[in-house]
């Protein structure tokens, strides 16, 4: 009998002997994966200087012999944890800003308690993000401070920065922020206002649980879970793919709750009402429109997005007031795009050369 | 090198990576209906009034217990939090005043100044 096209019968033995390798590996390195913690994430260091309720802000200790004038402020989404931007050395954000001179700042969120779930969205534009930006001036000296949002926290940057038009903000960088939130094809039907009793949830439960907000994301991609464990197992044997698999995993799976009336804001003014597209938002009786933006802004977009697709994001640009704006999209997905190798290569370089020149 | 087309692993995670896909379009479709979404939320309000009507029994047995209810708890933990506000502005208060006095802050490690230009075009980063 002839071997099929393109089979090569020589090689066989060796792929077999490679398979059996790697299934002993499997067992070995399976009982090590339940024995151990995983890479230790986060850990660039820095210095909290300021905590209050779900609010931290982190100074990160410079890396560099001279820095840039302008500081830059991080405002992480309210869903996640700060550390998907510090995973390890040499795959770290943080450490990357660091070392290329930036003197750098977050804003991340702890679990709001559930005394803390009368927050409103006014708490976190008008009274959270300019509390950190007043403090990120008083410990660096300088008036100006640059503000980087990620997903979620790149709207509520925007909506810091339309309201606060007279600054300091000096350069605005937007990653996967999105806009329109029609486009937001699933969320939008999760929260259709003709099913979707937002006040009886809030009323009922106070913080929206992590648990909900996690299978709200896992939902997007329903499958994609259990295919991630097959490829776990079928990797196990290497260590490379494992530690990533970890970093990522440990972060996707630790929510955060969402404080009841920021959540219920969203819902109404976001997901219902789509004011911020429609140039009708307005947080604490003060106008957002996204117009009122006129410092330079880059917004950064993944071309496999799928949790902000790129028509949620498209037209944030196009309403920015600014005259110095810039929209680039990149190959990879919502946190592919920020953070491991492929971000590494792509995003990083991208908004090194971007900021270095606005940040002097 | 073996042809991906022959290689029985590549095969297998050629089919995964299929099926993935398959089964997430076809979710999203079905989710992306109506329907879904008045079965989910139905569903889901459900589940938060379950959660109140248990909150609000097990407030009545701790009562009963002579325990603290949660209500007297998020009240500590409103005062805990409003001293640990409190501690982080004299904190932040006195870490200004050294400033101000110019005096060396302790364990602070002195900062490098602010003179980074951005590498020239093409060129080396520093």
């Amino acid at each position: 009998m002839n071997a099929p096209a393109g089979l090569d019968l020589a090689s066989i033995p060796e792929r077999i002997q490679s398979e059996v390798q790697r299934a002993i590996q499997r067992s070995i390195k399976g009982v090590e994966y339940f024995s151990t913690s995983g890479p230790s994430l986060g850990s660039t260091p820095k210095d909290v200087l300021h905590s209050r309720g779900t609010m931290n802000l982190y100074h990160y200790r410079p890396m560099s012999d001279e820095i840039y004038r302008v500081p830059v402020l991080i405002v992480m989404a309210t869903t996640n944890r700060g550390y998907i931007l510090d995973l390890v050395p040499g795959q770290s954000f943080i450490e990357f800003l660091l070392r290329r001179g930036y003197d750098v700042y977050m804003l991340d969120w702890s679990a709001p308690r559930p005394e803390e779930k009368s927050l409103r969205m006014e708490d976190y534009v008008l009274d959270f993000i300019p509390d950190c930006v007043r403090r990120v001036q008083a410990d660096s000296g300088e008036q100006d401070v640059s503000v980087i949002g990620y997903c979620f926290g790149g709207v509520l940057s925007l909506l810091y920065g339309a309201i606060h038009q007279d600054g300091p903000m000096k350069n605005l960088i937007c990653f996967t922020t999105p806009i329109d939130f029609r486009e937001m094809k699933l969320f939008s039907n999760f929260s259709d206002r003709r099913y979707f009793d937002v006040d009886h949830l809030v009323d009922s439960v106070g913080n929206v649980p992590p648990e909900m907000i996690l299978s709200s994301f896992e939902m997007l991609r329903p499958a994609s879970r259990t295919v991630s464990q097959i490829q776990l197992w079928e990797n196990i044997w290497n260590d490379e793919f494992v530690k990533s698999y970890r970093m990522f995993d440990r972060w996707a799976t630790d929510t955060l709750p969402l404080a009841g009336e920021y959540f219920r804001a969203i819902t109404k003014d976001l997901m219902w009402d789509n004011k911020l597209f429609n140039d009708t938002m307005s947080v604490g009786g003060r106008s957002a429109r996204l117009e009122n933006i006129k410092v330079p802004i880059l917004h950064a977009v993944a071309e496999h997005d799928h949790i902000v697709p790129y028509d949620a994001a498209k037209h944030l640009i196009a309403k920015i007031g600014s005259a110095d704006k810039e929209e680039v999209m990149l190959k990879g997905g919502h946190v592919s795009l920020v953070a491991g190798a492929n971000a590494v290569k792509r995003l990083w370089p991208k908004l090194d050369s971007w900021l270095g020149k606005r940040s002097i | 090198m073996t042809d991906k087309i022959t290689d029985p692993v590549a095969l297998w995670q050629k089919m995964v990576g299929e099926m993935e896909k398959g089964f997430n379009s076809f979710a999203t479709k079905a989710m992306e209906t109506p329907e879904f979404s008045q079965a989910m939320n139905r569903a889901g309000g459900v589940a938060a009034g379950a959660q109140k009507q248990f909150g609000d029994l097990m407030e009545r047995y701790l009562l009963s217990m002579n325990l603290p209810s949660r209500e007297q708890m998020t009240g500590i933990a409103e005062r805990l939090q409003s001293i640990e506000g409190q501690l982080g502005e004299i904190k932040s208060m006195l870490s200004q005043m050294s400033a101000n006095s110019g005096a060396p802050q302790p364990g602070a490690a002195p900062r490098p100044p602010r003179t980074k230009r951005p590498p020239s075009e093409g060129g080396e980063q520093k």
